[in-house]
């Protein structure tokens, strides 16, 4: 039966604030930048604990250790904030702490332009922990805003590892009317109580890869918890069980590809084009699909929603177009550098802006 | 306290020492190994950590004072000790964290182990490197150090001491445990390599013992009971009709504080209560206190993807300042709500009308906003009063919406 639709008014940061928490992160740690800032000030009254940190290395630091206490920290930023995080969060990666960070997209380099909307930090939050997978979901709606959240709260903790949310300063400022009954209820992730006989190891993962997680409230076991290269145990060593371990922190995110994989895949039959596009450029790219369709041409949509890692599935797909568009508001297209690396070909083409949205009618002319 | 495992310091390095000193104060404070959570970071002092039979967490160099307090703040069991370890570079790289962790005088014990050189590196100069040691050595560096004591003492804590004589070093150890909030403890140290070769040499380099304490609150973790931020109040029932078919797209451009952005949110309302989708954008100067304001709606009957908003279909500006934001986006074609004080742009078909004189400053974009609702007959303008009513000041958000009849009637 279909629910009745219960309009509301809402930003996109309102909606991811609510479903992290939601779905069981319980501390905010907050450093105010724009146009992150709304996270910040929703994130004061909705989070049961909330920490104003002196600085974004602060950030980082503060929501380890809590991590590491048996928290689910969450933090919002924009690209100097993340600049400042990113040994912090190699650290937390490392250690292998669950916590989500939001990074909302806004004009670069540098200070940039805070106000000023972009999707120019797949580049970075791609390379942030250098040839390792960060899991990385990018909501393209306000659907995405709420269940994106919640998955990342629950890659979070399932896969021990920071996950991020990549916005961008158009999709969690600007208002827009919503059916509030097309979400499903979040219910707050249950964390497994691990029970262990005899030595725990910290670093001892079974066959899924994933280490089982105890934190520093026990009195039954040592918790041993390391950023530097280390044995099971959680001690420094360099021997080929740590440089294993190393390797596992890729490969527990790797393999589950296809199980944090998030994508609306609009398949047109015999069409052999195909738009790809993520985020907030995605929204463009459904209402250009449509004047395209209106004009009797044939195309095909995939908005990808988790970046990174990249599905087999999406791989898939686009072999199977002889022809690809990206679209995405940065200068040279990212997601299409880190698919097809930065030579363009006939085939493979992209539609992009710096310093203001796409408009539907720039897919459209590209496409023609 | 100890795991047995053999420490990895040079002969003569007062590191070992140190941990055997914590161990002993410790145990002396009546505590069990997993009651202490040992924290440490990078530089010959991080490698205490195997050392120990405690939870440890071994992070950044500089940054354990910041993950301790984190670990602090984080942490369920009121019993549990967090003991924090870093030398004097790590001191230097991460004085901030010292002094937020003491300014919030967070329940930790911070040990300084001070040997006046980075040792992992090759002996290079730290921020808390004294200058005699510096003359002595022939570094040409005359910078004073840090007291990392007084600091901490000045940005709050409740126990600061620096101790030179290592008899005394599990003393004060216990004394800092023991106590409630944030307390360092800075040990002068020897080291065979770089530093001070013997205890005569440290004495001659290092800054006096100290004392240092204050009665400051114990820094308190914060746990609320919160609701959901979006309630009913969020919940729009469509009642009234539109005559908006596709889409129309409004600009509204104004003066901060002059109720731009608040008119723009009820136009959206008054969309959605009528039944429509509707999107709305601010933007304004970064000090929002002055300058420009200006907001973008969009109504349709369609659901909204694409925000954007290149020609407006209409456009309200109530100051110059808003005017110069949008005058290259609007032409003969845009329907033009523009207030008297403002020069109307050439090329336009501007309706001119006195919004600040009638509405006052505040008033003035609502007023402008109301009058094309009546004029254009696109919406209902009992679904602006509506939504009007609901806000805070929504009496004289009425007035506001009301003082646009006189126009409408002259």
């Amino acid at each position: 039966m279909k629910k009745e639709t219960k309009n509301i008014f809402i930003d996109g940061s309102l909606l991811i604030t609510e479903a992290l928490v939601k779905a069981g992160a319980d501390i905010f740690v907050g450093y105010p930048i724009t146009p992150s800032n709304r996270f910040y000030s929703y994130g004061q009254k909705r989070f049961p604990s909330f920490y104003p940190a002196p600085d974004e290395i602060s950030v980082l630091q503060w929501m380890s250790g809590a991590a590491a206490a048996g928290k689910i920290p969450v933090t919002a930023t924009a690209f100097p904030g993340l600049a400042l995080m990113v040994e912090s969060l190699n650290m937390a990666y490392a250690m292998e702490l669950p916590m989500v960070i939001v990074v909302t997209q806004r004009l670069g380099p540098s200070t940039g332009s805070a106000t000023i909307g972009a999707q120019g930090d797949l580049g970075i939050v791609n390379g942030i922990i250098s040839g390792f997978p960060i899991p990385t979901f990018c909501p393209s709606n306000f659907e995405d805003c709420w269940t994106l959240s919640q998955k990342a709260v629950e890659t979070a903790v399932k896969l021990r590892t920071p996950v991020i949310l990549l916005t961008s300063k158009e999709m969690v400022m600007t208002s827009k009317s919503f059916d509030f009954n097309k979400l499903e209820e979040i219910k707050p992730l249950k964390r497994d109580k691990v029970e262990i006989n005899g030595e725990y190891k910290s670093y001892q993962a079974g066959e899924d890869l994933i280490a089982p997680f105890i934190d520093f409230n026990t009195n039954k076991h040592q918790v041993r918890i390391n950023s530097s290269m280390h044995n099971e145990t959680g001690r420094i060593v360099k021997n080929e069980e740590s440089i294993n371990i190393s390797k596992r922190l890729a490969e527990k995110i790797n393999n589950n590809a296809s199980e944090l994989a998030s994508f609306d895949y609009k398949k047109e039959e015999g069409s052999n084009k195909l738009i790809i596009s993520y985020g907030i450029s995605s929204l463009a790219a459904l209402d250009a699909v449509e004047e395209i369709q209106a004009n009797n041409q044939k195309v095909s949509l995939l908005i990808i929603k988790t970046l990174i890692p990249l599905s087999e599935d999406i791989y898939n797909i686009i072999d199977s177009y002889k022809e690809v568009l990206f679209v995405e508001e940065n200068l040279n297209g990212q997601l299409k550098e880190i698919i097809f690396g930065k030579r363009n070909t006939q085939n493979i083409t992209s539609v992009n802006k710096f310093g203001s949205m796409i408009a539907p009618s720039e897919i459209v002319n590209q496409f023609a | 306290m100890l795991s047995g495992v053999k420490a990895p310091f040079c002969p003569g390095c007062s590191h070992g020492s140190s941990v055997k000193y914590l161990s002993k104060a410790l145990t002396e404070c009546g505590y069990n190994p997993l009651d202490i959570i040992l924290v440490s970071d990078i530089g010959c002092s991080g490698l205490v950590d195997p050392l120990f039979n405690t939870h440890t967490i071994h992070g950044l160099h500089g940054r354990s004072p910041a993950l301790a307090m984190g670990v602090v703040l984080g942490i369920n069991e009121p019993n549990k000790k967090v003991i924090t370890i870093q030398g004097d570079g790590g001191a230097t790289i991460g004085l901030q964290h010292i002094l937020e962790a003491s300014r919030r005088n967070i329940d930790m014990t911070l040990i300084v182990l001070n040997n006046l050189i980075y040792g992992m590196t090759g002996g290079q100069v730290s921020g808390l490197s004294t200058n005699d040691f510096k003359t002595d050595k022939r570094i040409p560096d005359n910078a004073p150090p840090f007291d990392v004591c007084q600091l901490a003492h000045q940005a709050g804590a409740t126990y600061v001491t620096r101790v030179n004589n290592p008899k005394e070093i599990t003393e004060k150890l216990v004394e800092a445990i023991k106590t409630k909030g944030f307390s360092l403890v800075e040990i002068s140290s020897l080291c065979q390599p770089y530093g001070a070769k013997k205890l005569t040499q440290l004495a001659e380099w290092i800054e006096d013992e100290i004392l240092l304490t204050n009665n400051h609150p114990v820094g308190q973790n914060i746990s609320k009971e919160t609701a959901s931020l979006i309630n009913e109040k969020h919940f729009i029932e469509p009642k009234y009709k539109s005559a908006i078919e596709g889409k129309v797209e409004v600009i509204i451009a104004g003066s901060a504080g002059g109720g731009v952005q608040s008119a723009a949110k009820l136009l959206a309302e008054a969309g959605i209560i009528s039944g429509l989708s509707a999107t709305m954008k601010g933007e304004y100067p970064i000090t929002v206190g002055t300058g420009f304001s200006l907001a973008e709606v969009i109504l349709s009957k369609k659901e909204i993807n694409y925000t954007g908003l290149e020609q407006p279909d209409v456009a309200i500006i109530v100051t110059d300042n808003g005017l110069l934001k949008v005058q290259n986006k609007i032409n003969k074609n845009t329907n033009l709500y523009i207030d008297s004080k403002v020069n109307p742009p050439e090329n336009t078909n501007a309706k001119i009308f006195d919004f600040n004189k009638m509405a006052g400053k505040k008033g003035s974009a609502l007023s402008a906003i109301s009058l094309w609702i009546e004029e254009s007959g696109l919406l209902d303008i009992n679904a602006l009063r509506d939504v009007a009513k609901k806000h805070k000041y929504g009496d004289v958000l009425l007035k506001a919406i009301d003082s646009s009849k006189d126009m409408l009637v002259r």
